[in-house]
C-alpha cells in the first residue's frame, strides 16, 4: 500500500492507541496515527468526530488517558500548548486570536519575544516568510482592516515564524472565500514540501482531492480508514466518514460537501417556470445604518415569489447579519419597507413577525435561536409557549407530548424531551430550531441564515429537505449561507452580496460559480 | 394523586440531599469558628452561649422577634430570587424597605384610615408601602430598559437615596418628624395609631407574633408556583439564560426585566411595612437598619430557590436576635455576630463550589 519512499523516513510523529474521555463520553478511542514529515495528512470526519480532539492532544491543550505518543523518535507528552510549541508543533485554531487594533507585526510579535520590540526585523521577516509561501501580507496592517482571509494569514505566519515540524489547521476553510481556499491550501502544500508535516482537519472531501498526501478518517472517535491515495479513493473515505452510500445522500448535500460537481438539477426540486401572480415576500430599498454611521446594508430589495428559494451569498460580514436581523424584527431598519403579501411588517417586533408568518432560523444559534439551559419541549415552543397554558400555567404533560410528536417528525434525537437543550448535537439542536420555526401555523416566509453550519452530513441532508418542503408547501424561502456551493445545489436564484450591496445576482448553476465568486470578492458582473 | 406524593418524596429527598448536608456544616463551621473568637476575647464562652441561645429561644418573646425579622430578610429575599430569574440582580433592598417604611408611616398617621372597618386600617398602609418599594424598584427597572443602565448600580444608588430621604422625612417637621413641642423632640415619626398596627397572631404581647408570618409564607408559596409552575416563570428564565433568543421568541425583555424588579420592589417595601406596622411603631432614622442587605444575602445564599430563601431568613433573623442579647448580657460586640454572619456567607459560598453548579 505504502509509497516506498516514504517507508525509508522515520514518522514524524507517532500515536499509539491514544483514548480521551470527557467524563461518559469518550472523544477518542484506541486511535493510532503516524504523520510522516513533509506530507499534508488530512483528518477527516464528521462533526463529533473527535477530529478537534485529535488536535487538541498533539498540541498539548488535553492530555490522553490512555495510549502514547512519540515525536522525533522521543515519547512526547506535552503538559499544554506552549510544551508542543518548544518541541516544534504550531496550531492554527478554528477561533483567531488576534489583537483588532493592533498591527501585523505587533500580532506576530505578541509572546514570541521578551526585552526590546523590534519591529523593523520582524517586519523584514514576516515579508520574507510571506513571500517564500506566496503571499502577501503587509505587516503594517490593522488587524481589524483585514479581511477574514488575510486574518488567517496572520494566524499562519504566527505559526510559521516558529519554524514547525508539525503544523496543525483546524478547519482552516471554513471561513474562506472559493479563491482563499485554494491560496491555503497552496501554501499547505508549500509548507509540506519545505519538509514540515501539515495536518489539515476538514470535512470537506474537495479539499482532500486537492491537497492531501494521505488521510485518516474519524468516526465516533475511532479511526475507520486510512488512504495513501486519497484522491482516487474518496468513495471509499466518504462511506466511511458518514458510514453509509455516497449514491444514497441527499444530491445537495453531496454536492456541498464535494463530493460529486453540484448538478443543474436541483434535487428534484423544479424551478418555478413561471412568474408568480404575486410575490410572497417583497424587500423594497432596505438599508442599515449602524450606531457609527457606517452603512451596513445598501438599498437591498429583492422580491421572492411562494415556493422560491433564493439564496444570499458573500463572505460573511458584508450585511447577512443585518439583512437577517431586520428581517426577523431584531433590528429596525434606517430606511427601506418590507412586505409579506399586502401586509407590511417594517416595523414590526419579533412577536408580531412571528405571528405574521415568518419563520426565523437564526445564524447564530446559540445567541438568537435557543436558550441552551432550558428543555428541548421548551426550546421548541418557545414561541409560542402560551398555547400550552390554562390560566398562566404550563401544560407540562401536553407540551412534552407536542414535542415528543415534533422530535419524531423532524428526528430531533434527544433522551427526552425534558432534557437540557445543550445536551443535543449541534445537528439536533439545529432539526429542532428548524421544527419550530417550520410548523408556523401559517409559515409565509422562512428565513434560514447558515442553516447548516457545523453540521454533519446526515443532518445536513435533512435541514435541506425540510426547507424544500416548507417551499414545496409554498413558503417563500431566502437562504443566507456563506457556502457558495450550499446555495448553488439549494437555492433557485442566487443574489451576492458585497459590502452590504447586492453586487448581482444570477441563477444558481454550478457554470456560475466562478462569477459568483467574482462578485463575492466585489467584482462587479 | 400520584403527582402529589411522587413531589412529597422528591422533597423529602431533596431535604436529605448532600447540598443541604455541606450547607448545615458551612454553618456548623461558621458557628464553631464564631465560638472560637468569643473565647479568643476573653469572653465566658459558656456565657456568651448561653446569652445566644437566651436571646433565640429562650423565652416565647425572643422567638416571635426572630421571626419578625426573619419576616423582612425572607421577603427581601423572595424579591431577590425572583429577580434573579431574569438574571437581575437587585441590591435596593435596603432603599425599598425604607421607602415602604416611609409610605406606611404616613399613610397609617395622615391617610385617615384609623377609622375604618375589617383591618383597612392596617391593610391600607401595607399597600402603601408595597406600592412604594414597587414604584423605587421600577425607577431601575425603567432605567436598565431605556438606558441601559446596570441594575446593582442603579439600585444600590437608590437605596443611598431612599435612606437620606427617609432622614429628611424624620427631620423635618414638614414631612414626617413628630410636632417639635421642646428642643428635646427626638427626629422621629409620632407613633402610629393602634387601629394600624398589625394584629398579633396569639394576641398577646409577649409572643409578639404578628400577622406578617402567615402573609410572608403565602407569598412564598405563590412565588415558587409561579416560578416553577407558570409560563411567566418559565419566560422569566428564558430571559435570564439568553435575552436575545428570548426575545427572537417573543419574549418581551422589558416587560419581563420590569415585572421582575417591581415585584422585588413590592416585596421590600411590604417588608419595610411590616417592620414599622408590626415592631417599630414609630419611624426613625436608620429605621431600616441593613435589613435590605440581610435579605439580599439569604436571597444569594439560597442559589434561586424560594425554600432556600426561607431558611437562610430564620437562620439570619436567629442569629441577630441572639447577637443582640450576647451583647447585652455576655459583653460579646454585635460585631462579632456579624463576623459570623460574614463567616456563614464565605463558608457557603465555598460549600457551593463543592456543591458545584447544583441549584439548591
Amino acid at each position: 500500500m505504502r509509497d516506498p519512499t516514504r517507508t525509508l523516513v522515520e514518522p514524524l510523529l507517532v500515536l499509539q492507541g491514544v483514548t480521551k474521555r470527557f467524563d461518559s463520553l469518550v472523544a477518542l478511542s484506541d486511535a493510532s496515527l503516524d504523520i510522516m514529515p513533509g506530507e499534508v495528512h488530512c483528518i477527516l470526519g464528521e462533526n463529533g468526530a473527535g477530529k478537534s480532539t485529535l488536535c487538541n492532544l498533539i498540541f498539548g491543550v488535553h492530555v490522553p488517558d490512555d495510549g502514547a505518543m512519540r515525536f522525533r523518535g522521543e515519547s512526547y507528552r506535552p503538559s499544554g500548548p506552549s510544551d508542543a510549541l518548544t518541541s516544534g508543533i504550531a496550531m492554527v485554531h478554528q477561533h483567531f486570536s488576534l489583537v483588532h487594533d493592533m498591527t501585523v507585526v505587533d500580532n506576530v510579535i505578541l509572546g514570541q519575544q521578551s526585552g526590546f520590540v523590534k519591529t523593523g526585523v520582524w517586519a523584514r521577516r514576516l515579508e520574507r516568510l510571506a513571500n517564500d509561501y506566496g503571499f502577501a501580507l503587509d505587516p503594517y496592517a490593522k488587524i481589524e482592516d483585514l479581511s477574514v482571509g488575510e486574518r488567517q494569514r496572520v494566524e499562519i505566519v504566527k505559526c510559521l515564524i516558529r519554524e514547525p515540524r508539525l503544523f496543525l489547521l483546524d478547519e482552516p476553510t471554513a471561513v474562506l472565500l472559493p479563491d482563499e481556499i485554494a491560496a491555503l491550501l497552496n501554501v499547505c502544500r508549500r509548507v509540506a514540501e519545505s519538509g514540515c508535516a501539515v495536518v489539515l482537519v476538514t470535512h470537506k472531501l474537495a479539499e482532500i482531492k486537492k491537497a492531501a498526501d494521505r488521510v485518516t478518517v474519524l468516526r465516533g472517535g475511532r479511526v475507520v480508514a486510512r488512504s495513501d491515495r486519497p484522491a482516487e479513493e474518496i468513495d471509499a473515505l466518504v462511506r466511511a466518514m458518514i458510514q453509509g452510500d455516497v449514491k444514497s445522500l441527499d444530491k445537495s448535500a453531496a454536492s456541498a460537501l464535494g463530493v460529486v460537481e453540484a448538478g443543474s438539477d436541483h434535487a428534484g426540486q423544479p424551478a418555478p417556470t413561471e412568474t408568480p401572480a404575486q410575490e410572497a415576500v417583497q424587500i423594497d430599498g432596505l438599508s442599515v445604518i449602524d450606531g457609527q454611521g457606517v452603512t451596513r446594508l445598501d438599498n437591498f430589495t429583492l422580491s421572492i415569489g411562494p415556493g422560491e428559494i433564493v439564496g444570499v451569498a458573500g463572505v460573511e460580514g458584508n450585511g447577512q447579519s443585518e439583512l437577517a436581523a431586520v428581517l426577523s424584527g431584531m433590528a429596525v431598519s434606517s430606511r427601506g419597507r418590507i412586505f409579506l403579501g399586502d401586509i407590511e411588517t417594517t416595523h414590526l417586533g419579533p412577536k408580531e413577525i412571528t405571528a405574521a408568518g415568518i419563520g426565523v432560523v437564526p445564524e447564530d444559534r446559540h445567541t438568537v435561536g435557543c436558550v441552551v439551559e432550558m428543555s428541548v419541549a421548551e426550546n421548541m415552543f418557545l414561541n409560542r409557549l402560551e398555547d400550552f397554558t390554562s390560566f398562566g400555567f404550563l401544560r407540562r404533560k401536553e407540551l412534552m407530548q407536542a414535542a415528543r410528536e415534533l422530535m419524531t417528525r423532524f428526528d430531533v434525537r434527544a433522551v427526552s424531551p425534558e432534557v437540557a437543550f445543550s445536551a443535543l448535537s449541534g445537528g439536533n439542536q439545529q432539526k429542532a430550531v428548524l421544527a419550530r420555526e417550520i410548523t408556523l401555523p401559517k409559515l409565509l416566509f422562512l428565513l434560514a441564515a447558515q442553516p447548516t453550519r457545523g453540521l454533519d452530513v446526515g443532518a445536513v441532508a435533512a435541514v435541506y429537505g425540510h426547507i424544500r418542503a416548507a417551499c414545496q408547501d409554498g413558503a417563500a424561502v431566502l437562504l443566507i449561507s456563506s457556502e457558495l456551493d450550499e446555495l448553488i445545489a439549494v437555492a433557485d436564484r442566487i443574489v451576492v452580496l458585497y459590502r452590504g450591496r447586492i453586487m448581482g445576482s444570477c441563477a444558481a448553476d454550478p457554470r456560475e460559480r466562478e462569477r459568483i465568486g467574482a462578485m463575492m470578492a466585489g467584482q462587479a458582473p | 394523586m400520584t403527582d402529589t406524593m411522587a413531589s412529597v418524596t422528591k422533597s423529602l429527598h431533596g431535604v436529605l440531599r448532600p447540598s443541604v448536608m455541606i450547607s448545615v456544616a458551612a454553618v456548623l463551621a461558621a458557628a464553631l469558628l464564631g465560638v472560637a473568637l468569643i473565647f479568643a476575647m476573653g469572653v465566658s464562652v459558656l456565657d456568651a452561649v448561653a446569652a445566644f441561645v437566651d436571646g433565640t429561644i429562650g423565652t416565647p418573646y425572643a422567638v416571635a422577634a426572630s421571626i419578625n425579622r426573619s419576616i423582612a430578610f425572607a421577603l427581601v429575599g423572595i424579591g431577590f430570587v425572583i429577580g434573579n430569574r431574569a438574571n437581575l440582580v437587585n441590591v435596593g433592598g435596603e432603599g425599598q424597605i425604607a421607602m415602604g417604611g416611609i409610605a406606611a408611616t404616613a399613610v397609617a398617621l395622615y391617610g385617615h384610615v384609623a377609622g375604618l372597618p375589617a383591618g383597612l386600617p392596617f391593610l391600607i398602609p401595607l399597600l402603601a408601602a408595597a406600592i412604594a418599594g414597587l414604584l423605587w424598584a421600577s425607577v431601575a427597572g425603567v432605567l436598565k430598559i431605556k438606558a441601559g443602565t446596570n441594575e446593582v448600580i442603579s439600585t444600590l444608588l437608590l437605596s443611598f437615596i431612599a435612606v437620606w430621604f427617609l432622614y429628611w422625612c424624620v427631620q423635618s417637621p414638614e414631612l414626617l418628624r413628630k410636632p417639635m413641642t421642646s428642643s428635646a423632640t427626638l427626629p422621629e415619626s409620632l407613633e402610629i395609631p393602634d387601629p394600624t398596627k398589625l394584629p398579633l397572631l396569639t394576641g398577646d404581647y409577649s409572643f409578639p407574633l404578628h400577622i406578617g408570618l402567615p402573609v410572608t409564607v403565602i407569598i412564598a408559596i405563590i412565588a415558587a408556583i409561579v416560578l416553577a409552575k407558570t409560563v411567566f416563570g418559565l419566560q422569566l428564565r428564558a430571559v435570564g439564560f439568553n435575552p436575545i433568543a428570548a426575545s427572537r421568541a417573543g419574549i418581551s425583555y422589558s416587560r419581563m426585566v420590569l415585572v421582575s424588579l417591581a415585584a422585588a420592589g413590592a416585596l421590600g417595601g411590604l417588608a419595610g411595612g411590616f417592620m414599622l406596622l408590626g415592631d417599630q411603631y414609630v419611624l426613625k432614622d436608620g429605621f431600616s437598619s441593613g435589613y435590605g442587605f440581610d435579605g439580599l444575602v439569604a436571597g444569594l445564599l439560597a442559589r434561586g430557590s424560594v425554600m432556600g430563601v426561607i431558611a437562610a431568613a430564620l437562620l439570619f433573623g436567629f442569629l441577630r436576635s441572639g447577637g443582640i442579647n450576647m451583647e447585652m448580657v455576655a459583653g460579646v460586640p454585635t460585631a462579632l455576630v456579624m463576623v459570623i454572619q460574614g463567616l456563614i456567607v464565605v463558608t457557603l459560598a465555598g460549600a457551593a463550589f463543592f456543591i458545584g453548579g447544583r441549584r439548591t
